[in-house]
């Protein structure tokens, strides 16, 4: 199991191209991914969980992969959230 | 014969198709197949998500991005599973699990406090609908998929049906509410559709498949038209159609009376896309880009990357001819989603257009840093609407021109003699037109408001709709202020409402000395023919004739009769 610590930098939150883009990238994954946000569990492969979560600006966000794949997915995970998933 | 108030011209025949709110009656029931249910379900599910993936197909740009954002919520199995599991559990019809189902997800979405994320909450609704209209085996109409020769026939179009209206499919348009300046009312001038509003119980009276003829110049709707009746229609139309061919002959030639004064004939448009209209008409320039269509279409305030992206297009595509983008005119009558406004009482002398801007200075600044940075790329001039003051210039311009310092800051490159402008649209600012003509590089007179501020007359108020005239003799003395204003201070004069456009009133204009005429792009070659036939002079006497006058109606005679007599 792997666990990261990231800061949420897209000025408008996690909304729908970036929210998009974040399901798209764990699908890819066959590890099991979880983000949790305080007392919140995300489930970034369903974009519902991720938009009910409705996550802002600069929260502090725990990724937690854990299963075969688990080394590239949290690497890869960390890098979108700092790219600000190319806005 | 039906009839309504025509609001774009032309003749044109075609099949009807209704598009209605259907109300359905949802019962709750228990099956005894719950598995036949759940595929009754997959099926109708599936084929929405069929349809969406069709659409998609044909987008780009943001709309893409939405549209895939709302694909992927279909996608997602938490989207169904309440739904399945009221059918296989609980042994509800599909219809009752449809209902309560996505109905659990939707009060998720909207009790966020989040605009955006609320706004979600209506996708879901809209795919929620779209699986019950299947399950009801409701014809469900896709219009932006359409047979060729549809005339639309509904209540009303929201913004978002013209989005995906298929434009080369329909030849016309009836709808029960709306008037000339309505959005779709303009979508269809400038798509050349006809199109017929206020159209009593139209959605009822009119069938599916109907076959009908319209005109849109007379607002008159025939079903199933005589032998007769198709004759003369198609006689008009072909004679429209001669009108159009006439006007032709003034594509890309010079705007110039009979004897030779020069005057600017210029577009006024919407949206970027609209420049292909514009130069398809052989417009000199453009005389107002309306920046609205970047804060109405989308969810949240659009970034500085978003505007600039579209005034540089429209600034590159009109190569160096000159582009005036009016900065965010909303408040009033328009509002934004994701920018709560109060209730006013006077919403048309409240808080909208520049006293939001300069109140509201991160959006404000937001446009003009992106607006300096496209003028990079082409001619691009910014006018300031709804100012009444000379102070609301100057605050203006002030913050102009700390956007500038910041840029040259930051390195980044602009056109550091912009051109700024302002719309002269409140009777105080037509009267101290001198004093702002010093400090600005153009007026832009805009009518439909002057008049409605001059006369005290809503628009949009159909009660009292016969005092709002461009007659007024005190909105020309208004008009003669502003452009003798400008004119003393060696400025530029230019007027971008209706009136600019009518045949009645381009003579008065002319004499009144106006320097620039900005319409709807599709009147540009009519009012070319128009000015080549004037002369200046008699241009000048009428103008003085005008201002004699004390009535509206007399104004009106003698404009008609001067056109009457050429």
């Amino acid at each position: 199991m792997k666990t990261e610590k990231v800061i949420l930098k897209n000025e408008t939150g996690l909304h729908a191209r970036p929210a998009s883009e974040l399901t798209k990238l764990s699908a890819k994954f066959k590890c099991d991914i979880k983000i949790k946000a305080g007392e919140k569990e995300i489930n970034p492969k369903s974009i519902l969980s991720i938009m009910s979560a409705g996550l802002t600006a600069n929260t502090e966000l725990e990724i937690i992969c854990d299963g075969e794949d688990e080394e590239t997915a949290i690497t890869e995970l960390v890098q979108a959230f700092n790219n600000k998933f190319g806005e | 014969m039906l009839k309504g108030k025509g609001v774009s011209i032309g003749i044109s025949f075609g099949k009807v198709v209704v598009l209605k709110n259907q109300k359905r009656e949802i019962e709750k029931k228990n099956v005894d197949n719950p598995e036949q249910e759940l595929e009754k379900f997959k099926q109708a599910f599936n084929a929405v998500i069929n349809e969406t993936e069709d659409i998609i197909k044909d987008l780009n740009g943001t709309e893409l991005d939405i549209m895939q954002a709302y694909l992927m919520i279909m996608q997602d199995p938490s989207l169904i599973s309440e739904t399945e599991n009221l059918i296989k559990n609980l042994n509800y019809n599909a219809e009752y699990a449809v209902e309560e189902g996505f109905n659990s997800v939707i009060q998720i979405f909207e009790t966020m406090e989040d605009q955006y994320m609320a706004a979600r909450s209506r996708d879901i609704a809209d795919i929620k609908n779209r699986i019950l209209a299947k399950l009801f085996n409701e014809e469900t109409v896709n219009i932006s998929k359409l047979h060729p020769d549809t005339i639309i026939v509904a209540t009303e179009l929201t913004t978002s049906d013209t989005a995906k209206l298929d434009f080369k499919n329909v030849s016309g348009i009836i709808t029960e509410i709306g008037g000339t300046n309505s959005h779709t009312s303009i979508m269809a001038r400038t798509h050349l559709i006809p199109a017929i509003t206020k159209v009593e119980e139209a959605t009822k009276i009119l069938k599916n498949g109907d076959y009908i003829a319209i005109d849109g110049s007379l607002g008159e709707i025939y079903l199933n038209p005589t032998e007769e009746e198709k004759e003369k229609l198609l006689k008009l139309k072909e004679q429209i159609l001669h009108e159009q061919e006439e006007l032709e002959k003034y594509k890309g030639t010079e705007t110039k009376t009979k004897d030779g004064y020069k005057v600017e004939l210029v577009a006024n448009i919407g949206t970027p896309s609209d420049v292909e209209i514009v130069q398809k008409n052989t417009a000199e320039g453009i005389g107002l880009l309306r920046s609205e269509f970047l804060y109405m279409d989308s969810e949240n305030m659009p970034s500085e990357e978003e505007q600039f992206n579209s005034y540089k297009e429209v600034a590159e595509k009109m190569q160096g001819k000159q582009v005036i983008i009016r900065t965010l005119d909303i408040g009033g009558d328009k509002e934004l989603k994701y920018l709560k406004l109060e209730k006013e009482a006077n919403p048309f002398l409240g808080y909208r257009a520049i006293r939001l801007c300069l109140d509201n200075l991160n959006i404000f600044k937001t446009q003009l840093r992106a607006l300096l940075k496209a003028s990079n790329y082409g001619n691009i001039a910014i006018m300031f609407p709804m100012i009444s003051s000379i102070e609301e210039l100057r605050d203006a311009k002030k913050i102009l021109e700390e956007c500038k310092k910041e840029l040259d800051n930051e390195n980044i490159p602009y056109k550091k003699d912009i051109k700024v402008g302002i719309m002269i649209e409140i009777p105080s600012a037509a009267l101290v037109a001198q004093g702002l003509a010093q400090e600005c590089d153009f007026f832009s007179i805009g009518t439909n408001d002057l008049i409605q501020y001059t006369v005290a007359v809503e628009r949009g108020n159909e009660k009292i709709s016969k005092l709002y005239t461009k007659y007024h003799p005190a909105v020309i003395k208004l008009v003669k202020e502003s452009i003798e204003g400008a004119h003393d201070a060696g400025i530029f004069c230019g007027m971008c409402g209706e009136a600019a456009s009518d045949e009645l009133y381009i003579p008065l204009l002319i004499g009144l000395g106006l320097d620039e005429f900005s319409m709807n792009a599709n009147n540009i070659l009519k009012s070319r023919k128009i000015i080549s036939n004037l002369e200046k002079d008699e241009c000048i006497e009428l103008a003085k004739e005008v201002l004699r006058l004390t009535s509206a109606e007399d104004v009106e005679k003698v404009l008609k009769d001067f056109v009457e007599r050429k």
